[in-house]
């Protein structure tokens, strides 16, 4: 068993990325659809602070941060968007929300 | 000059009323109500005592005049030189600039545009300013008793004296851009008040007349204008002073200006009297746009005595008269006016013999008048023409007012049939109305007859058919105004029935004054109110002829001779005189002088015409009523085409507006299917495209939304890593 090197981070990055995405796009709750656009962006993370590691600076983190308290903010937004939708229709199923297409 | 009060502050004539207007405009409907006739009466009162003190002063400065020398100085008629002119300018601000001066060499336009604010006061002006002003008083004191009560009190004094200011700015204007100013103020105020009573639709529809046949007439002005511009590269009249050649009529009047012009210049040196001209047969209503001023009759009456009578209709005749150095070596020019004029005259006089509506004769008599104010500034007699404009203004607006009284006394009733021997109930009125009728005649030694007189003897002097058409006119004139005064105020009293005008009768009802209950059998129908200015404007009626009298020194002819407008004129119409034709009527040297036997002999004439029209009247509506009648049942055919006016209308209607229209509705459909069209076209195709999106992409799924951005991502992806 060698040291960890980059390619292990990322390929966690990757993985965690992936079972993000194949969530969104098979879920239809829109508490688990965003739980896992959170999973994504765990997923960014990762590569950035890899990176960050790996060429020893910190720009990475500083991203990392960033990235971190934007997805905060959002998360509350996105919840309380989430509860105000649920309390109109009395379900959390995304293609309840259909007729809304442009 | 420069130091009179009412130079240096002649700004205050047309601010006071404008002032006035807008107190009365803007309070008038909350505060003033029933009061907001004295702004007005104190505006146009303030700018009447202006008016007069300017003219006063003037005749005080009589001797102290600028001279005006011959242009041409090297010509041998030096007897006309030298000629006292009395003007003055006063500047009150620069109104607009635009461009730079540059040299300018011939045939180059003008690059520099400028147009003062400024008066430009000589004895033409004054004597406007004191017809417009002080007419106005009297008219304004009128309308008090004559519109109490209306709804639209405000409203209606507020127009009336924004109507004075833009008259006011119309005849004190120093270029041509300000006379535009106010001929187009004149205009709409004369729209807002034609349709004053904007409920009725015959009201709106006149009022459209009105102001659609004016823009024909100033469509002509305002090209007359730009060419003045073009040519004589400014619009004022006499630039920096009467002595200079800087100015339109000033470079007119110079022949070295002239010659220095270019062929294509000289040919619109031609053509700007005829754009002007059109301009002025618009607004004072001759011939072929006279149809605006018979329906103008729509609006309250003192609005029809002031605006339609006395003073807007003029602004023509002065415009003509303004500019006499344009017209006067225009040949062509002044024979259109004389032949138009003329035949106007003639024309409405025929008209009005079979009219019914005592204010639709009125109105037709002005038109007919007005002609003869434009055959006098034709025939070079413009002094003549101003003074039958000023006397005009006192007796029409005397008749008007008076008929106005009628009406509000007959519960706006004005069919001369339905009424007859109305002295018995408004003495006062039957005598104002009857010097009223013999100033229009010409009755001998009342105003009229001396004013007119001047002007058929200088067309007798123009041409021979001339003069004879109008002494035929006046012997219409004579006989139409007779037969509505013996029809309404002579013979058997006949009133017509007042509950018949009350309910529901809109027709009986449509000059203009909705009567309140008539119950009151008693009640005064000659409030003082009415009667002071019915009283003054009659006392002007009968002696506003004495004011030309020819053997005093100081007279109104010598006093206007004194215009540098009309000492130009005469110098250009001497230099290029007409075959067979010799000026008299600018009244340079001594009036009356030279061409004494002929306007005696013509006095002589026109007198005893006016009695033979009068006598005629006479005998057929009160003497023999009856006789009348079987006299028009007699030339029925001819008695019909009169009364319907020889059916201009109706050709006017078919041989213009419904051309116009049917173009119209061709145009409108170009627009609706090829023009809408195309533009249709162009909404229709991302329409089209974004309903192919909404089956194919947009369907609602979150999920789907998701696969489209992830295969877009990569398709980027893709292209990036295979470059």
């Amino acid at each position: 068993m060698t040291e960890l090197a980059l390619q292990h981070y990322l390929a966690v990055g990757a993985i965690m990325f992936a079972i993000g995405l194949i969530g969104f796009m098979t879920r239809r709750n829109l508490i688990v659809m965003f739980l896992c656009t959170e999973l994504m962006f765990q997923g960014v993370a990762i590569n950035l602070i890899a990176f960050a590691r790996y060429h020893g600076n910190f720009a990475g983190q500083a991203f990392v941060i960033f990235v971190l308290v934007i997805a905060a903010a959002e998360a509350s937004l996105a919840l309380g968007l989430v509860v105000l939708l649920f309390r109109q229709k009395n379900t959390l199923d995304a293609d309840a929300w259909r007729e809304m297409r442009g | 000059m420069q130091d009179l009060f009412a130079v240096k502050y002649s700004y205050l004539i047309p601010l006071l009323p404008l002032i006035g207007a807008a107190v009365s405009g803007f309070f008038g409907a909350k505060w003033l109500k029933q009061q907001s006739h004295w702004p007005i009466w104190l505006g146009v009162g303030a700018s009447a005592v202006l008016s007069f003190a300017l003219l006063l002063g003037m005749f005080q400065n009589w001797d102290k005049g600028e001279v005006v020398l011959r242009p041409d100085a090297s010509s041998p008629e030096a007897t006309r030189e030298g000629h006292l002119s009395l003007s003055v300018t006063s500047h009150w601000y620069e109104w607009a600039r635009a461009g730079e001066q540059t040299v300018i060499r011939p045939g180059d336009s003008p690059t520099l545009f400028t147009a003062e604010a400024a008066a430009f006061i000589d004895p033409l002006t004054a004597v406007m300013l004191c017809v417009v002003t002080g007419i106005g008083f009297f008219i304004t004191v009128f309308s008090k008793g004559y519109m109490a009560g209306e709804a639209g009190y405000f409203r209606f004094f507020a127009y009336l004296g924004l109507f004075i200011f833009a008259m006011t700015i119309l005849v004190m204007g120093e270029n041509l851009v300000m006379l535009y100013l106010g001929w187009e103020g004149v205009g709409l105020c004369s729209y807002l008040l034609i349709g004053y009573y904007y409920e009725r639709p015959s009201a709106r529809e006149a009022a459209k007349k009105a102001f659609i046949v004016n823009r024909i007439g100033d469509f002509g002005f305002g090209i007359g204008i730009m060419l003045c511009f073009l040519i004589f590269g400014t619009v004022s009249f006499y630039g920096d002073g009467i002595g200079t050649i800087t100015g339109v009529l000033t470079k007119a009047a110079s022949p070295e200006f002239y010659n220095g012009l270019l062929p294509w210049q000289k040919e619109c040196v031609f053509w700007i009297p005829f754009c002007l001209m059109l301009g002025a047969f618009g607004k004072s209503a001759q011939f072929p746009l006279y149809v605006w001023l018979p329906d103008a009759m729509e609006g309250p009456t003192p609005v029809s005595a002031l605006i339609h009578a006395a003073t807007m209709v003029t602004a023509g005749v002065y415009m003509i008269a303004r500019c006499s150095t344009l017209f006067a070596g225009n040949h062509a020019a002044l024979v259109t006016i004389a032949v138009i004029g003329a035949f106007t005259a003639i024309l409405a006089a025929v008209i009005a013999l079979r009219q019914f509506d005592l204010k639709k004769v009125f109105a037709y008599s002005t038109i007919s008048q007005l002609g003869y104010m434009f055959v006098g500034v034709a025939v070079l007699a413009p002094v003549a023409g101003i003074f039958h404009l000023v006397t005009h203004a006192f007796f029409k607006a005397l008749l008007f007012l008076s008929s106005g009284v009628v009406m509000h006394a007959m519960a706006g009733e004005l069919d001369m049939r339905k009424m007859s021997g109305l002295r018995r109930v408004l003495p006062i009125t039957h005598v104002c109305i009857g010097i009223g009728c013999l100033a229009l005649a010409g009755f001998p030694l009342v105003s009229g007859y001396f004013s007119k007189d001047d002007i058929v003897a200088a067309a007798f002097s123009f041409h021979w058919a001339l003069g004879a058409f109008l002494l035929l006119t006046s012997f219409l004139t004579a006989y139409y105004t007779f037969r509505l005064f013996f029809r309404v105020f002579w013979g058997p009293l006949v009133v017509p029935e007042a509950p018949a005008a009350e309910h529901g009768h809109d027709s009986h009802d449509s000059h203009g004054h909705r009567h309140k209950a008539h119950d009151d059998a008693h009640h005064n129908h000659e409030p003082p109110s009415m009667m002071i200015p019915l009283i003054v404007l009659a006392i002007g009626a009968v002696f506003a002829g004495y004011l030309n009298w020819p053997e005093r020194e100081h007279s109104l002819g010598a006093f206007l001779a004194k215009s540098p407008s009309f000492i130009l004129g005469d110098i250009v119409a001497a230099r290029d005189p007409m075959p067979g034709f010799t000026p008299h009527g600018f009244g340079l040297e001594s009036p009356g002088a030279t061409a004494q036997p002929l306007f005696t002999s013509t006095m002589i004439l026109g007198g005893l015409v006016a009695i033979t029209g009068i006598l005629l009247a006479l005998l057929l509506h009160w003497w023999n009523r009856g006789l009348a009648d079987q006299l028009a049942r007699a030339l029925d055919g001819v008695v019909t085409l009169v009364e319907n006016k020889f059916y201009v209308d109706e050709i006017y209607q078919a041989g213009v507006i419904e051309p116009l229209r049917m173009c119209g509705r061709i145009l409108y459909g170009f627009d609706r299917f090829v023009v809408d069209g195309l533009v249709n076209l162009c909404g229709w195709i991302p329409q089209l495209f974004g309903f192919g999106l909404k089956l194919t992409i947009q369907r609602g799924y979150l999920q789907g939304y998701a696969t489209t951005m992830l295969f877009g991502v990569m398709v980027i992806l893709v292209i990036i890593f295979l470059r």
